[in-house]
């Protein structure tokens, strides 16, 4: 029992992660109906420059608390240029181009990503030493002990708060009904006044951001990175966009939880070498079975 | 007056171009970390960034000075309108110049054992391109997992010539269909998937298959492999020097003197001769009804149902006889290395390929292998520049979505005429 | 009198809470041309779809007599529809394989029985007369359509080259390729020009005539319509307002006023 709030715990912090990475998956697919191959890299990006404001802000005495704003705004800075570039250079010019175009190019901007950070910052993995330490210990009596880590109640608490900020920005304000508009009828939405191009840049910056945070995150809690964890990362956040529904913002987060607890799970219970096995063969089987997802609408194809 | 408005537009942009280029570099090529015992430090770079933020300014200001410059551009459309037709039209006796110089290779004056070496990673490639383009050139479906398909061929001979100790002829064939099955196996189900969503099922896919073969380690040996895979003979007389009593191997049947390069260059044959049977074959298959229907389903799939076609089935043909294709690409690789390992099947080589059948055009089989020579056989011997080859196939993909989406050869010539060729 | 080819009876078709089709009745007779009219949002492409497979109806029966059999198109679905049921259709939007020639894509239409006697490839593969008489015969096939039609010189173009009207008749004659008993038109008028709608209508005569295939026409061209029918069926908001001759409708009170409106 014990063991299974463990994972509970952990699966519900990775499952964040994959959540705020899977956000971006989603938006973008739901305003210009392609999949940004590019956007797990983002991530990637998001999670480097973490580390490098970590160890600058590292050599200061700024009290902790601070770093954290500051990192994590720093990232987000950052990384929403990335997301903001690539669209402006590889998808923009692809809007009214065959299908699979923006996807193949979306598949170079990865590769050249990946290998740019590569280049750049030399192919070893990097690590940190811990940054939130200290932990809540449950069940001491017991034969195993349910440790929640301040990090892990940071890293909820702060994924809440986003998606809490986030739905109000789509639910409440212009920029989201823009964003709703575009999402049914972009030609409609650009008679009625509003910005497309500036709506979907804005959705990429969007995207990239919560991914910077999923990066920042991934640091905090695992110390160590490579320029590749952004392929695993991105087909695993995709999954969760398509299993909660893609177009769906609680969707991707459900998603992102369901895909969380799934891998935890499994690593705990049956085998941690084929847990990505795992969570490939979720999507396949999402795919195949379940296309329109948990919270998704089902599409009718207009002949 | 026109001149210095655009003029301060122009240097505007260039300045907020150089602002987010700033922004890019800075942080990751600026400050490059390094992994000590102690910790993580880093090594500014600040001179690159520099380079690179002035550059991308600079490269912005030519760029808008040039796009009012109406008579550039039409220059580099007809530059790049006659390469395309010059193709075309010469494309038969390129081809075959091209088959009489990969025949003659391995005999040329330059080529040593390392360009021999290269000759046959190229052709390699090739095939694997070939065999990818009937899949995604010709049907139109986008399989990003065509690796699986290599592995499975590879590590099947592997099994196969270890377990059994069967010849290279006999499971070849084998290896073949074990891979054609993995394709229907997959196909199957996913062929329904609209092209992006195929695309990302076919990737997963893969990599399960990399997965399994790296962690299943009593049936595949793990991250170690398969090794001790046998060579082909040469109709029975081996490549070898250890000589039993009265046996013959191919050096004493020819009466040569020993040379390691005879196995090269009759590897370099055997899959000369694979590729060419890949190409034969799909020249032949573009014109029979189940060809034709591959390339009306990447047309329009709803007016090929509309017609009676059979979506499914015709996917899954193509499908399967790609990754056929793939699988004899395997096995050849299986014993050319002698050795066969995970690492050989990541998801970057299915990327490769993607980019050879792209580059060179959907289609087009002369396209595929100018892509290959030109994506492996340059970057091979300019090693140096390893790290950078990867950049370049990324943005070559890129750039040819964004300029030539139908690849550097995209005519296509009907497979049936009712005139006959006109001249 | 000719036999009666297609009878739909009380089609209704709901995407959710839309009625798009409510309780539709009408039928079709072989060897005449049916035309079904109605303003914008009748319904008019939702029946076709119904019809060829693309939808799948949420109640009622569409029943198809070929020969001396009945058989229920709801069973058929996508490809079937044309492959055992016969029934060929093209479409509002033009969807031809832009990039592949004229001739290929009538080659296409004929692809099951091509596939059938190339072996399903082997025979082909192995260049067996038997695969290349069948293609000859395909070819002629297709060669007969095509100078029907005046668009033999063009027969190794691509077919996206052709011009908007010639596109059209390539798009109806690749569906007369593949045989069928019924042939469904989804606004073939659209787009042309008085000469190239006298053609069409021409064609449509011929195939009536010569080819005995019933036809089903989504139209809004009166000229057309009135033009060619032997039978009208005019739809408003999902429902069937009108059956009849072209004459009858034109003087219907009930057409008139769905086109027009009613006096205030």
């Amino acid at each position: 029992m014990e063991y299974f709030l463990q994972q509970l715990v952990n699966g519900v912090t990775l499952g964040s992660i994959y959540g705020l990475i899977a956000i971006g998956y989603t938006m973008v697919y739901g305003i210009i109906g392609m999949i940004n191959f590019a956007h797990g890299d983002i991530f990637m990006i998001g999670a480097f420059i973490a580390i490098i404001s970590f160890l600058i802000f590292g050599l200061t005495s700024i009290a902790l608390p601070f770093i954290l704003l500051f990192v994590l705004l720093i990232s987000m800075l950052f990384t929403a240029c990335y997301g903001w570039t690539v669209e402006k250079l590889a998808y923009k010019p692809l809007r009214g181009s065959f299908r699979l175009a923006p996807l193949i190019s979306a598949l170079g901007m990865s590769i050249v990503l990946q290998n740019f950070v590569q280049v750049a910052q030399g192919a070893r993995t990097k690590a940190i030493h811990p940054i939130i330490t200290g932990k809540f210990e449950f069940f001491k009596e017991s034969d195993f002990v349910v440790i929640v880590s301040h990090l892990q109640i940071f890293m909820v608490l702060l994924t809440i708060a986003l998606m809490a900020g986030f739905t109000f920005l789509i639910t409440k304000t212009d920029l989201g009904r823009a964003q709703r508009a575009c999402e049914q009828d972009k030609t409609m939405a650009s008679l009625l006044g509003i910005n497309v191009d500036r709506t979907i840049s804005v959705t990429f910056i969007i995207g990239s951001s919560l991914a910077s945070v999923a990066g920042m995150m991934f640091v905090l809690y695992y110390g160590v990175i490579d320029f590749y964890i952004g392929f695993l990362a991105g087909i695993k956040a995709f999954t969760a966009a398509v299993l909660g529904g893609i177009g769906s913002l609680p969707g991707a987060m459900l998603g992102g939880l369901i895909i969380g607890l799934i891998e935890v799970m499994w690593s705990g219970y049956i085998s941690s070498e084929y847990k990505d096995v795992a969570a490939f063969s979720v999507l396949i089987v999402t795919l195949i079975f379940f296309p329109t997802g948990l919270l998704g609408k089902p599409e009718i194809e207009k002949v | 007056m026109n001149n210095s408005v655009e003029l301060k537009k122009n240097i505007k942009d260039s300045l907020f171009t150089g602002l987010i280029a700033l922004a890019i570099f800075g942080p990751i090529v600026g400050l490059r970390t390094r992994l000590q015992k102690e910790g993580l430090y880093i090594d500014p770079q600040w001179l690159m960034v520099f380079f690179l933020v002035v550059g991308s300014a600079l490269g912005r200001f030519l760029i808008n000075l040039n796009s009012s410059r109406k008579t550039e551009i039409a220059f580099l459309k007809n530059t790049k309108l006659s390469i395309s037709n010059y193709f075309s039209n010469k494309g038969k006796h390129i081809a075959i110049t091209g088959f009489l110089f990969a025949v003659a290779y391995p005999f040329l004056p330059f080529t040593d054992r390392y360009l021999l070496d290269v000759g046959i990673m190229v052709l390699t490639y090739i095939m694997l391109g070939w065999g990818l383009n009937i899949v995604v050139g010709l049907a139109g479906l986008l399989d990003l997992g065509y690796v699986a398909f290599y592995a499975v061929g590879a590590y099947s001979f592997a099994l196969l010539s270890t377990t059994f100790g069967w010849s290279f002829w006999i499971c070849l064939p084998l290896a073949g269909i074990f891979a054609a099955f993995a394709g229907i196996l997959l196909g199957f189900p996913v062929l329904r998937l609209r092209g992006d969503y195929l695309a990302i099922v076919t990737l997963g896919f893969g990599e399960i298959v990399r997965i399994i073969l790296l962690n299943w380690y009593d049936l595949t040996g793990g991250p170690d492999g398969i090794g001790g895979i046998s060579r082909p003979s040469f109709f029975g007389l081996p490549f070898t020097n250890n000589l039993k009593e009265g046996e013959n191997s191919f050096h004493t049947f020819f009466n040569l003197e020993y040379s390691t390069a005879h196995k090269l260059i009759f590897l370099y044959y055997l899959i000369l001769i694979l590729a060419l049977v890949t190409n034969f074959f799909t020249l032949r298959i573009r014109k029979l009804p189940v060809g034709r229907a591959w390339e009306a389903l990447r047309e329009d799939e709803i007016a090929c149902k509309s017609l009676g076609v059979n979506p499914t089935n015709t996917k899954l043909t193509a499908f399967a006889i790609g990754a056929m294709f793939g699988g004899f690409a395997g096995a050849f690789f299986a014993t050319k290395q002698t050795f066969v390992s995970p690492e050989s099947f990541t998801f970057i080589e299915s990327a490769i390929i993607v980019a050879i059948v792209v580059l060179g055009g959907m289609g087009s089989q002369t396209g595929v292998v100018l892509a290959a020579i030109f994506l492996i056989g340059f970057t091979e011997v300019f090693r140096e520049l390893e790290q950078f080859r990867m950049i370049a196939f990324g943005l070559a993909m890129v750039l040819i979505m964004l300029f030539k989406p139908k690849g550097i050869l995209s005519n296509r010539e009907p497979t049936i005429k009712l005139h006959g060729d006109k001249k | 009198m000719s036999n009666k080819l297609l009878s739909v009876e009380n089609l209704t078709m709901k995407f959710g809470g839309l009625i798009a089709i409510d309780n539709l009745s009408f039928s079709a007779d072989e060897s005449q041309i049916t035309s079904i009219i109605g303003p914008n949002g009748a319904g008019k492409t939702t029946v076709f779809n119904c019809l060829t497979g693309f939808y799948k109806p949420s109640e009622g029966e569409m029943i198809l007599h070929k020969d001396d059999d009945s058989i229920s198109l709801k069973k058929y679905t996508d490809f079937k529809i044309s492959h055992k049921a016969k029934v060929a259709r093209t479409f509002q939007n033009i969807r031809l394989f832009s990039s592949m020639s004229v001739l290929e894509n009538l080659l296409v239409a004929q692809h099951n029985e091509l596939m059938v006697a190339s072996g399903y490839s082997i025979f082909g593969l192995l260049n067996l007369k038997r695969y290349k008489d069948k293609e000859r015969e395909a070819v002629e096939k297709a060669k007969y359509w095509l100078d029907l039609t005046g668009l033999t010189p063009r027969a190794d173009d691509n077919a996206g080259d052709l011009s908007y009207g010639d596109q059209r008749k390539l798009e109806i004659i690749r569906a007369m390729c593949t045989n069928p008993k019924l042939l469904c038109l989804d606004e073939p008028a659209a787009g042309l020009n008085p000469k190239e709608s006298s053609e069409l209508n021409k064609l449509l005569r011929f195939i009536k005539t010569e080819k005995q295939t019933g036809i089903l026409l989504i139209e809004h061209d009166m000229s057309v319509v009135m033009g060619i029918s032997d039978h009208v069926v005019v739809l408003n908001y999902g429902k069937k307002i009108f059956e009849g001759t072209a004459k009858d409708t034109r003087n219907s009170k009930e057409v008139i006023e769905a086109y027009l409106g009613v006096e205030e």
